[in-house]
């Protein structure tokens, strides 16, 4: 394809020095790109399962397997592991199902609908997106301080508070791409509903959501890694040690005392990172193809 | 307007008139929900004088029920959810930012001026050694409250409660022998009565002209008396010993010898905050070293990023060539690991004592303390996050490119490395300049990366800021707003937020410019 090889044929059995010049490199230069890729993930996988013992001590290659460090992370009194794992997952669950509902309400009424300022509308959320919510943590932090004197259960130290503000972001990009993947479905199909006496709400929960579940799905595992490691935020508002999602947790445990809890900490990174590479494998498909498009464009 | 919309905009409003009785029990139901909750929120904003609070509520909640009570504006009862949370939480947010940069908000101006003045009032009050002294007796006033029967040291009789002192003649007072047995129709507590109040005695305070009355023992009480007093009409505190006169400035209350009352409040200090950056050389060495690294960071790690991606693309570019897609999923694993825990476990192995990489290529590197390795390092670990997001996208990219194109080139006479510079590069750079200008605005503000790898150090020395040698705008302005040591300064962390805003929106509008996103508003 790429016209390196101008020969119409290729022999079957090519000369070695031949193969090498042609294939051989490449499979050499991707031996390192992947030594490099994969280096820190045999580290930790390596880790966690060495003996117990001090970051000095690891070997790349343990000298015994052993679970001590999953005993030692999920033992410790201290260090409430199963709580960080749990507040991830119900804080980005819950926050990228919201912005997903809020993001296809949205991307409903601009695919579908002809209104004054929805050129205008569609713009403000491309601009308002310039601003992520990273930028805004002093106001933010500030303001969660203000609404919890007025509603101490939403806000500074709360985790609904938390996931309220995550839910800010709701419409963005994410909008623009349910919106564009609205416009293909058939408009035949909703006009048909609303001639049988079906509402625009009908059409909107009946038609068009399910035709686009594996958007939302794709959109709603996006939102929730990105949740996942959202670091600022999560630090600044929450308080309470058992509030905190797994960015904060394991940075607070680790970050005190990278000699000793090396090996916990790698166990808790292994048990934190499967998950979501297994979700990532799953839209990987759909990344890789959605990355395509978007290379593509023009 | 194509015929599709016209056949829309005939048919508005829909035919709510089928909607079934269920749907809309529904609805009134959520309505009423938003609205008993509105309620409540606007009792207590109400309660507590938060009138910017209660106007917000008042105006949503009078935004749901007229777009949904409604049957006309339906495009709004889809935009109005997302966008009163985008309203509130974006929107608010950055005018927020806007204003506190213009104010001292900080470490020492944290309280309302309001707050302040009690404050500083409240804490002048002393119990003075010499201070006037009463002997007491409480008092049960029969509904609950207590008050003291006093007598000065003058021998005068004086009765106090919440709301004062009143003077008391001799025939206020039944007694039995020498012991008090009611004043003013109020019942006097023997000790043992008054030690079980104990408690409800010690909150008591008599307000007097010249300071509070404060139960001492449970026989005696003495003055606590104002070191300063507000006054209201010049908006000036009086210390009352030396009549002293201190004019709120620039969130301070100053005398005009200078000297400051802590704690200050926080008030609208004008431009300062930017002059800060300009005119401290303290201030201002350290931000341009990180405004600069800050640039050469996102360039660096977007460039050498793409560098890699696109090396490796061309590499597996190539027909015929086995075990392309086995490359390519193992290649995926860096891009898909949550990057806050990427950039911890580099922490551990760049670590220069225990770290895996000094001890298995028996180096003694300090990675993360030493400013120009801690650069590397941090440029590095971002080159790992990021190559493998650029080769997908190059592999698509370079999929994209008619293979005639390069077969014509070829044919040409076009060498390998002409065909690159010649063809590949510039229909590449074409359909991923707007994905790299995307790529350089997210690693402009990349937080992650720098803070969790190197928190921003090592510090640089001698700056009156907490700037490191390898913190990035949004890391610095982290670390002056929520990092302890020398104190939170939200009003500077703010106006550096404002001018990341300025750096992102040109970057922003330059990728508008390019990507031409106006015209796919169809």
């Amino acid at each position: 394809m790429s016209g390196h090889d101008p020969t119409p044929y290729r022999a079957k059995r090519m000369k070695p020095a031949r193969w090498f010049r042609e294939f051989g490199w490449r499979h050499l230069v991707m031996a390192a790109v992947v030594a490099f890729a994969l280096f820190p993930v045999i580290v930790v996988i390596s880790a966690s399962f060495n003996p117990r013992g001090g970051i000095q001590s690891q070997k790349l290659i343990p000298s015994s397997l052993t679970l001590d460090n999953y005993r030692a992370l999920t033992g410790d009194k201290n260090v409430p592991f199963y709580h960080w794992m749990r507040n991830t997952v119900v804080i980005s669950g819950v926050a990228a199902l919201a912005n997903t509902f809020l993001s296809a309400l949205a991307a409903y009424a601009f695919s579908r609908m002809r209104f004054r300022g929805r050129r205008g509308g569609l713009l403000a959320i491309l601009l308002v997106q310039m601003f992520p919510i990273t930028l805004l943590m002093v106001a933010i932090f500030l303001m969660m301080q203000n609404i919890g004197g007025i509603f101490p259960a939403v806000g500074l130290g709360t985790q609904m508070g938390l996931i309220l503000v995550y839910m800010g972001g709701a419409l963005g990009v994410n909008t623009w791409l349910m919106k564009g993947f609205f416009d293909t479905v058939p408009r035949s199909l909703d006009e048909s509903a609303l001639i049988d006496g079906a509402t625009h709400w009908q059409t909107f929960w009946r038609i068009i959501l399910p035709l686009a579940a594996p958007v939302l799905a794709v959109v709603a595992m996006l939102g929730f890694i990105t949740a996942v490691n959202e670091y600022v935020l999560a630090s600044v508002l929450l308080r309470d040690v058992n509030d905190f999602p797994l960015s904060v947790g394991l940075f607070r445990f680790i970050d005190n005392d990278f000699g000793a809890e090396w090996g916990p900490f790698a166990a808790g990174a292994l048990l934190s990172a499967v998950p979501v590479v297994v979700l990532f494998q799953f839209l990987q498909r759909f990344i890789v193809s959605g990355l395509t498009a978007g290379a593509a464009k023009e | 307007m194509t015929q599709d919309e016209v056949m829309v905009r005939r048919r508005r409003p829909p035919r709510t008139g089928t909607i079934r009785a269920g749907a809309l029990v529904r609805k009134l139901v959520l309505i009423a929900l938003v609205n008993g909750f509105a309620m409540f929120a606007m009792q207590r904003e109400l309660a507590l004088g938060e009138t910017g609070a209660l106007v917000a509520t008042l105006a949503a909640t009078l935004a749901i029920n007229g777009v949904y009570l409604s049957r006309r504006v339906v495009p709004l009862k889809y935009l109005v959810p997302g966008t009163i949370f985008m309203l509130l939480f974006i929107v608010y947010p950055v005018a927020y930012t806007v204003y506190i940069s213009f104010t001292n908000y900080g470490t020492g101006n944290l309280l309302t001026k309001d707050q302040a003045i009690e404050r500083l009032v409240a804490n002048s009050l002393s119990t003075d050694a010499d201070g006037a002294r009463f002997a007491i007796t409480p008092l049960d006033d029969g509904d609950g409250t207590m008050s003291l029967f006093m007598i000065a040291e003058d021998g005068s009789l004086l009765l106090g409660d919440e709301s004062g002192l009143s003077p008391l003649a001799g025939s206020d007072i039944t007694r039995d022998g020498n012991r008090v047995v009611s004043v003013d129709g109020r019942r006097a507590l023997n000790l043992g009565q008054a030690s079980q109040r104990q408690d409800e005695l010690l909150d008591l305070v008599v307000p007097a002209d010249f300071g509070e009355i404060r139960v001492q023992t449970l026989k005696q009480a003495t003055v606590a008396a104002f070191g300063l007093s507000y006054d209201a009409a010049s908006d000036e505190i009086v210390d009352i010993s030396t009549g002293t006169r201190y004019r709120p400035r620039e969130g301070r209350y100053t005398s005009d010898t200078g000297e400051v009352l802590t704690p200050g409040f926080r008030a609208v200090v004008g431009p300062d905050n930017y002059n800060r950056v300009w005119s401290n050389s303290a201030i201002r060495d350290p931000f341009i070293r990180v405004f600069a690294w800050n640039f050469a960071f996102a360039l660096l790690s977007v460039a050498l990023s793409m560098a890699l991606g696109l090396g490796i693309a061309l590499t597996l570019h190539r027909s015929g060539l086995k075990g392309v897609k086995f490359y390519r999923s193992l290649l995926i694993i860096p891009y898909a690991v949550p990057s806050f825990l990427s950039a911890l476990v580099w922490q551990g192995m760049l670590n220069r004592n225990f770290g895996i990489i000094n001890r298995m290529f028996h180096l003694d590197i300090n990675w993360l303390l030493d400013p120009w390795w801690a650069r590397f390092s941090v440029v590095l670990v971002n080159i790992w996050l990021g190559f493998p997001y650029m080769f997908l996208v190059c592999t698509g990219a370079l999929q994209s490119i008619p293979s005639d194109l390069m077969e014509a080139a070829q044919i040409d006479g076009a060498s390998a490395s002409q065909r690159f510079r010649k063809v590949t590069w510039p229909l590449l750079l074409i359909t991923l300049a707007p994905l790299l200008i995307a790529s350089f605005a997210f690693n402009f503000n990349n937080f992650n990366t720098v803070f969790l790898l190197t928190g921003g150090g090592p510090p640089v020395p001698g700056s009156q800021t907490p700037a490191g040698a390898t913190d990035i705008l949004i890391t610095y302005t982290f670390r002056l707003a929520f990092e302890g040591g020398r104190g939170q300064d939200f009003g500077f962390a703010a106006a550096i937020s404002v001018m990341i805003f300025f750096v992102v929106a040109t970057i922003s509008a330059i990728s508008f410019r390019r990507t031409k996103a106006f015209e796919n508003l169809a």
